[in-house]
C-alpha cells in the first residue's frame, strides 16, 4: 500500500511538472468555458421553455461534452505506463521491491488524480449557476453528476492505463485509447440506429452517454456502476499481466 | 550470497542465456566479463527479477529469487546498463522516491540520502534536474539510487560506461571501498577495470561461462606464464644458440635486433623470446650470458595481458596461434 502511495504520488508530481498538464488544463478549460457560455446563452434565449437544466445539460447532455474527452483521456494516461517503458526507468522500477499490482495501481490511483483536477474547475459553473438564481440547483443531483463523472472516469482512465501498459510508446498508447473509448462512443450512438430494444438496450449501456445523462439528472442507477467497475478490474488485471508478459512471467 | 544453477532464457528466436551456473560468496567482487551481445545484462537482469528465467534456479542471500523475487530484491542494489533516470526529477527528490520505494523508513530516508549522495559524491548537484546533468553526473545518481537502501549486494551493469578517465577512477575507488562490506557483481568489458577492483572473474560468451578464475590465474592459465623476454649484446645468430642451448628453455620463440653496435667493437643488441619448463632456468640463463661476456640491459617474464585471455576465450582461437611462428631452432 505504501509503495503504491508513493508510485502515485511520483506519477501526479512528474505530471504537473510537465508542459502536457498545462495544455490540457488550459485547453480544457477554455473549451468547456466556451461550451458552458454558448449553453447558458442557448438556455438565457429560451428562458422556461426547456424542461432541461443547464447543468444537466452541460453536463453529458450534448456530444460537446463527450468529443473533447474522447481526445483528453488518451493524452492524460498515454505516458503512464508506455513512457517508462520506452525511457527505459521501467527496468529500475521492477526491480525495485514493488509487485506489478502495486505499480499498475499507484498508475491508477495518479491518473484519477489527474482526472478530479480537471473536473475541480467545473465547481464554479455549478456556483455560478447557482448565484444567478436563473436555474434551481438541485444539490442532489449536483452530487450524483460529479458521482457519474468520476465513474465515468474511473472507466476511461482504466482503459487509457491498460492502452499504455500494452503499448510501445506513448502515441500509440494515446491511439489505441482514443480507438477503444471513442469505439465505445460510436457503440452507444448506434443505440440511435434502428435496432430493436433490446439491442438498443445494450448498445445504450455500453456507450456511456445514457449513464452520464441519468446521473446529471440525479438518477444513481447502480447497474452503470457495476459495468464501470467491470471494466476497471479487467483493465488493472490485463495491465499486470502486461508487465508481467514484459518480465517473461 | 548468489547462488545460480542451470540459468537459462530463452526468446522465441534465439537463446540468450545456456544453462550457466555460478556461486558467488559473501564480500567476493566479481567482474563479469564478456562481449556485447554474450548475455551479461541478460543474466544479471535475471538475477535481479526484471526477467524471469525460461529455466533454472537463481538464489540471492538464500532466498528463491524465481519465487520470491519481490523478497530476493530487498538484497540487491541494481544499475541498469543505460541507468533510466526519470529526466524531470531532481536529484535528491529522485533519491528520496527510490529509498521510500525500496521500503526505507520514513525517519531515515533524509539521512541514507544524504550518505549515499555523499558515496557518489554528486552533493554539489542535488538540486538539479536530473534530464541537465552530464552523464558522468547521471551514471553517478544511479550508483546512489543502487546504494540508498544499503542493500548487502551490489549488482552493477558497466558502471564506468561513458565516463572520462578521472569519474571512472572515482567510480572504481568508490568500488574498492566497498569491498568487504558489500558483495558486488560488476559488468564490464574494460579489463583494467576488472583487473584493478575484481577478486573473481566469470567470463561469458555466447550465453555460456567460459573462463573463471581470479584474475592473475585466468592469465597464467591461458598461458602457463613460462614466456620470457631478453635484452642482451651479441650476434643475433649466437645469442640464439646459447639460449636454445640452455638445458629447461623449450624453445626459442622468437628474436629481433633493436639496436646495432654503436662503437667499434660493440655488439647489437638483440631481444629474445623465450619458453621455458620453469623460472629457476633463467637464473641459470643469466649466468651464462654474462660468463659469455653478453651485456644484459633486460630480462623479464611476459605479462599476458587479460585482453589476450578474454580474446582468446571469447574467440576459441587458441593464444600461440597468434603469436609469430617460432623462428629459434632453424637458425643457428
Amino acid at each position: 500500500m505504501n509503495s503504491v502511495l508513493t508510485i502515485a504520488r511520483r506519477e501526479i508530481f512528474s505530471f504537473f511538472v510537465s508542459p502536457i498538464a498545462y495544455v490540457v488544463l488550459t485547453v480544457w478549460l477554455l473549451f468547456f468555458g466556451i461550451v458552458f457560455y454558448i449553453l447558458a446563452l442557448v438556455f438565457a434565449q429560451q428562458a422556461g421553455a426547456s424542461e432541461t437544466n443547464l447543468l444537466t445539460a452541460f453536463f453529458g447532455g450534448t456530444t460537446l461534452f463527450y468529443l473533447p474527452l474522447l481526445v483528453f483521456a488518451p493524452v492524460m494516461t498515454m505516458r503512464l505506463l508506455a513512457e517508462e517503458r520506452a525511457a527505459g526507468t521501467i527496468e529500475p522500477l521492477l526491480t525495485a521491491p514493488v509487485s506489478e499490482l502495486a505499480i499498475v495501481l499507484g498508475k491508477y490511483l495518479a491518473a484519477l488524480t489527474f482526472w478530479c483536477a480537471l473536473w475541480l474547475p467545473t465547481l464554479l459553473y455549478v456556483w455560478l449557476v447557482a448565484r444567478s438564481g436563473q436555474h434551481v440547483v438541485d444539490w442532489g443531483a449536483i452530487g450524483s453528476t460529479y458521482l457519474g463523472l468520476f465513474a465515468v472516469g474511473m472507466l476511461y482512465m482504466a482503459v487509457g492505463l491498460l492502452m499504455s501498459a500494452i503499448a510501445r510508446n506513448q502515441i500509440v498508447a494515446a491511439m489505441l485509447t482514443f480507438m477503444v473509448l471513442g469505439g465505445l462512443f460510436v457503440i452507444g450512438l448506434a443505440g440511435y440506429a434502428n435496432v430493436g430494444d433490446e439491442m438498443r438496450a445494450v448498445f445504450e449501456y455500453v456507450g456511456l452517454w445514457t449513464q452520464m445523462a441519468a446521473f446529471a439528472k440525479g438518477i444513481v442507477d447502480t447497474r452503470y456502476l457495476v459495468y464501470d467497475l467491470s471494466v476497471v478490474v479487467v483493465s488493472l488485471f490485463l495491465s499486470v499481466q502486461a508487465l508481467q508478459t514484459d518480465r517473461g512471467v | 550470497m548468489i547462488e545460480v544453477e542451470n540459468l537459462t532464457k530463452r526468446y522465441t528466436d534465439r537463446t540468450a542465456v545456456k544453462g550457466i551456473s555460478f556461486s558467488v560468496r559473501k564480500g567476493e567482487i566479481i567482474g563479469f566479463l564478456g562481449p556485447n551481445g554474450a548475455g551479461k545484462s541478460t543474466t544479471l537482469r535475471m538475477l535481479t527479477g526484471y526477467l524471469q528465467p525460461t529455466e533454472g534456479s537463481i538464489r540471492v542471500g538464500g532466498v528463491d529469487a524465481v519465487r520470491d523475487s519481490i523478497g530476493a530484491r530487498r538484497f540487491i542494489g541494481y544499475l541498469p546498463e543505460s541507468v533510466p533516470l526519470y529526466r524531470e526529477m531532481r536529484v535528491v527528490e529522485y533519491l528520496r522516491y527510490r529509498a521510500r520505494l525500496k521500503d526505507v523508513p520514513r525517519s531515515q530516508v533524509a539521512s541514507r540520502v544524504d550518505h549515499v549522495l555523499g558515496l557518489a559524491n554528486i552533493g554539489d548537484v542535488k538540486q538539479r534536474i536530473i534530464g541537465q546533468l552530464s552523464k558522468g553526473y547521471r551514471s553517478r545518481v544511479g550508483l546512489a539510487d543502487a546504494l540508498v537502501a544499503d542493500p548487502p549486494l551490489l549488482v552493477l551493469d558497466e558502471p564506468t560506461a561513458g565516463l572520462d578517465p578521472n569519474q571512472i577512477r572515482q567510480v572504481r575507488d568508490l568500488i574498492r571501498s566497498l569491498a568487504g562490506e558489500k558483495t558486488i557483481m560488476l559488468s564490464t568489458h574494460i579489463l583494467p577495470e576488472v583487473e584493478s577492483t575484481c577478486s573473481r572473474v566469470l567470463i561469458i560468451n555466447k550465453g555460456q561461462l567460459v573462463g573463471e578464475g581470479p584474475p592473475h590465474a585466468l592469465r597464467g592459465a591461458e598461458t602457463g606464464g613460462h614466456i620470457f623476454v631478453l635484452e642482451v649484446r651479441g650476434e643475433a645468430s649466437a645469442i640464439e644458440a646459447r639460449v636454445g642451448a640452455q638445458p629447461g628453455v623449450r624453445r626459442v620463440l622468437g628474436s629481433d635486433t633493436l639496436e646495432a653496435g654503436t662503437g667499434p667493437g660493440e655488439a647489437p643488441l638483440q631481444r629474445v623470446r623465450f619458453e621455458v619448463e620453469q623460472a629457476t632456468v633463467v637464473e641459470a640463463l643469466s649466468l651464462e650470458l654474462a660468463r659469455a661476456g653478453h651485456a644484459l640491459r633486460e630480462l623479464h617474464r611476459e605479462q599476458t595481458s587479460l585482453e589476450d585471455v578474454f580474446a582468446s576465450l571469447t574467440t576459441r582461437e587458441h593464444v600461440e596461434s597468434a603469436e609469430p611462428t617460432p623462428v629459434a631452432t632453424e637458425a643457428s
